[in-house]
């Protein structure tokens, strides 16, 4: 299992910058989805399990769309130059956000409004049972095997933005020239020699001589490729993955606003400090908790679409499991409830997620969410934002 | 107190001739439902050991797929080795049987430290997690088969031994909750803090309780693998978890027959969809917009049975109200399929009856968390004394 830690020697340093923008844009999606999880939380003491299914079936509404629109695979062989358009991509974000708003306050009303005077378990049972007949009636429903994604021409800001970090050295890029004109001029050699002889494996001992020339220039011409590619850094934004980016970031800034600096965002900062005192102010706590609902389940509706469209992400009923609980720790890491929190414990989730990917370790990616959560947990419950109050009894 | 030794020793000589009598009774009228039998009983160990760390005790864990996996992978791995492949069956799976419960008794007091910090949600979300660790490691573990699995030699198939760990789990359930240790549990679970204040160690409770029930979790594990001849991390997924903690609280948390009484019927109930065929040997297809009708149907029915508990309070008139609301689902499932049939796709689609387990699980689980919560059976048990006509005092915490 651990054949020996990665030496330091080992790690490419020149890809980490990339791999830590891969982790922030990652991140972003992640962060989408935990808002969802800390509002909810924060309002009702709740962990909607079945957030990470809302998201799911965002991605499923973007598909439809996308379908609706003639980009199946039939109507796509048919027609290559169709192209996805901002107009498309638009409707996409607006349909899933309005959809999984609305699932998100059906599940609300049909099954946690009635828990609420109960114990947090049962609500949290309620919560997994919803999560579980999503998963599974889904599956009964939606196309899942072959999982589809969603056609990447929808997209229309393809093509990338490259970022030079550090070029190579004049050295090691004439020393790469060399060994490439030395490779050149071997495999000639090896060709030349080949027409002379009887077959490609059955060599005379000058052809053997030749050839391992040329495996050797091979090898050389590999090292100083290395060597550059080391030296070369850089990093490589596809266009898609940036407007993924700033959609984000802007929907989020526009929470900041609707929590902040509205009477319903007050209502709401209101409820989640203290629930029941808030009803006794006259605030309609049933409509906070609706709106939180259809708040952050559209969010997560936002991050299936992007997450699907410019991603490329194929998808099952099953895929809103692992993205939901990772957003859920990055709520937690953030420090749950709290809605910078949310966003800084999604970045940070998105990149320890991509770093330990880097550090070698692809088939634990998963892992990585729950070792960060019982970590958070043990050491520091309140989360990096959160207030560090003990629940009382 | 003078009969208790004589009564109890033929007990157990009883509870063992029994558990031989039935394991002889089933290979030669039913060999087929053999191994069936045998994991029904590892699903009761489950739920029980289960029930013993959530319903007893209070401390919600969702991860108790992974203790019967430690205990599997424990009993896979180990049997390879010359010294115990050499033993003669029994003992074998006797041995494998302790050292798979060791095990993950070990791991049970790892994850049972945390709950000494976190309570409710968080820690059901940590055992989830340490859960989700332990089925990633071993999928990623080249030594353990990785995500291919794992054979394990040699197949044992002995119905008594799973039975006997079975009655073995139950009457440790039982008796504990007769002593003073026992009710330390149940005191945990009611009022920490008031339990604390009258000198219950809480902390030694609860990690004795997830001890307790990952040891035989690890022993059905271990029993599992053999039986089976056959493990890999998707034997037990995430879903076993949550299958398990549907048969507790269907049960009634904190009732132990309940809980082993629903282990047994919703082990049953899939198994029994599976065996269901047609005339033709094909399975059994239900139409799609029948089944999201009576989806529906139940659904409405669930709400309106919430509403006849909160606002019914004549006797006849509540059980009438229930009476209607549920029979009405029927008809009303067949009205809402004509109305899904509208659309073509719906009318074509239908799956086999067996593949709608899940589903037919969470709705389960949500009706029942909406009309019930503390279960079928609540915290009370099902025992001769439901026949007698002097209501027994609840020892059990029943009262509560």
């Amino acid at each position: 299992m651990m054949s020996g830690l990665p030496l330091w020697a080992d790690l490419s340093f020149s890809v980490l910058p990339q791999q830590l923008v891969n982790g922030l844009l990652l991140g972003a999606i992640y962060a989408l989805i935990a808002l969802g999880y800390t509002m909810v939380y924060g309002v009702l003491r709740l962990i909607n399990f079945a957030h990470g299914e809302v998201y799911m079936l965002g991605g499923y509404v973007a598909l439809f769309i996308s379908w609706q629109f003639g980009f199946t695979q039939d109507a796509l062989m048919q027609n290559s130059t169709r192209e996805g358009s901002l107009l498309l991509l638009g409707l996409m974000l607006i349909a899933s956000m309005l959809i999984c708003g609305f699932i998100g306050l059906l599940i609300e009303f049909l099954a946690y409004r009635p828990m609420r005077s109960q114990p947090r378990i049962a609500a949290l049972i309620t919560a997994i049972g919803v999560s579980l007949l999503l998963q599974y009636a889904g599956a009964l429903f939606l196309p899942n095997s072959p999982p589809p994604s969603i056609s990447e021409k929808v997209n229309p800001y393809r093509g990338e933005w490259r970022i030079t970090l550090s070029q190579p050295s004049g050295e090691s890029v004439a020393a790469l020239a060399a060994a490439k004109a030395t490779l050149d001029q071997r495999t000639r050699e090896f060709d030349e020699q080949i027409k002379q002889e009887r077959s490609k494996f059955d060599l005379s001992p000058a052809g053997v001589a030749i050839r391992d020339e040329k495996n050797r220039a091979d090898q050389e011409f590999n090292k100083a490729q290395t060597v550059v590619n080391a030296q070369r850094s850089e990093i490589v934004l596809p266009r898609g993955q940036v407007v993924m980016f700033i959609t984000s970031i802007l929907l989020m800034l526009g929470l900041n606003l609707l929590v902040n600096f509205t009477k319903m965002g007050r209502a709401m900062r209101a409820a989640s400090h203290d629930f029941d005192t808030a009803s006794l102010m006259g605030i309609n706590v049933n409509k906070v908790v609706t709106l939180t609902f259809f708040i952050g389940s559209a969010l997560a509706g936002a991050g299936a679409m992007m997450n699907t469209t410019f991603l490329g992400t194929p998808m099952t009923t099953f895929s809103g499991v692992q993205p939901g609980v990772k957003a859920f720790v990055a709520a937690v890491l953030g420090g749950i409830g709290s809605i910078p929190g949310a966003v800084l414990g999604g970045l940070l989730m998105g990149m320890a997620e991509t770093l330990v990917v880097w550090l070698g370790y692809g088939s634990y990616r998963d892992a990585v969410a729950f070792v960060i959560l019982i970590l958070v947990l043990l050491f520091r419950p309140g989360g990096i934002m959160g207030s560090a109050a003990v629940e009382k009894v | 107190m003078k009969s208790f030794w004589p009564v109890r020793l033929a007990s157990i000589v009883g509870v063992v001739a029994l558990c031989f009598a039935l394991d002889r009774a089933v290979l030669a009228a039913a060999p087929a439902q053999y191994r069936l039998l045998i994991l029904a009983s590892l699903f009761v160990i489950l739920a029980v050991s289960l029930n013993l760390i959530n319903g007893i005790t209070g401390q919600f864990s969702i991860g108790h797929a992974a203790f019967a996996m430690i205990g599997a992978y424990t009993a896979g791995t180990l049997s390879k080795n010359p010294a115990f492949a050499s033993m003669p069956h029994p003992q074998l799976l006797a041995v494998m049987t302790l050292l798979g419960a060791l095990v993950a008794a070990t791991f049970g007091f790892i994850v049972g430290l945390p709950s000494l910090r976190l309570r409710g949600d968080y820690l059901a979300i940590v055992t989830l997690g340490f859960g989700e660790i332990i089925r990633i490691v071993t999928n990623a573990t080249e030594s353990l088969g990785g995500s291919y699995g794992m054979p394990v030699a040699p197949k044992v198939q002995f119905l008594w031994w799973s039975l006997l760990l079975m009655v073995a789990c139950i009457a440790l359930c039982r008796n504990l909750l007769k002593t003073t240790h026992g009710l330390t549990f149940l005191a945990v679970r009611e009022d920490e803090v008031a339990g604390l204040a009258m000198g219950v160690n809480v902390t030694m409770t609860k990690v004795v309780a997830f001890v307790i029930g990952a040891a035989f979790a690890g022993a059905a594990g271990a029993v599992l693998a053999h039986t089976e001849a056959f493990i890999s991390p998707r034997t037990f997924p995430m879903e076993m978890s949550f299958i398990i903690l549907t048969m507790v609280v269907l049960g009634g948390t904190g009732s132990i027959t309940g809980s082993a009484l629903a282990a047994v019927v919703l082990f049953a109930i899939p198994e029994y969809l599976r065996t269901l065929t047609d005339a033709q040997g094909k399975a059994y297809e239900m139409n799609a917009g029948l089944f999201m009708g009576i989806l529906v149907a139940i659904m409405i029915a669930v709400a309106a049975s919430k509403w006849i508990q909160t606002n019914v309070h004549e006797k006849g008139k509540k059980l009438g109200f229930y009476a209607g609301a549920w029979l009405a689902v029927i008809p009303l499932g067949f009205l809402f399929q004509t109305i899904l049939h509208l659309s073509p796709t719906l009318k074509t689609l239908a799956f086999g009856i067996d593949i709608l387990r899940y589903a037919v699980f969470a709705v389960v689980l949500i009706a029942l968390m909406l009309l019930r919560p503390q279960g079928i059976f609540g915290h009370h048990e099902i025992g001769w004394h439901w026949f007698r006509k002097r209501p027994v005092p609840a020892t059990e915490g029943g009262a509560a």
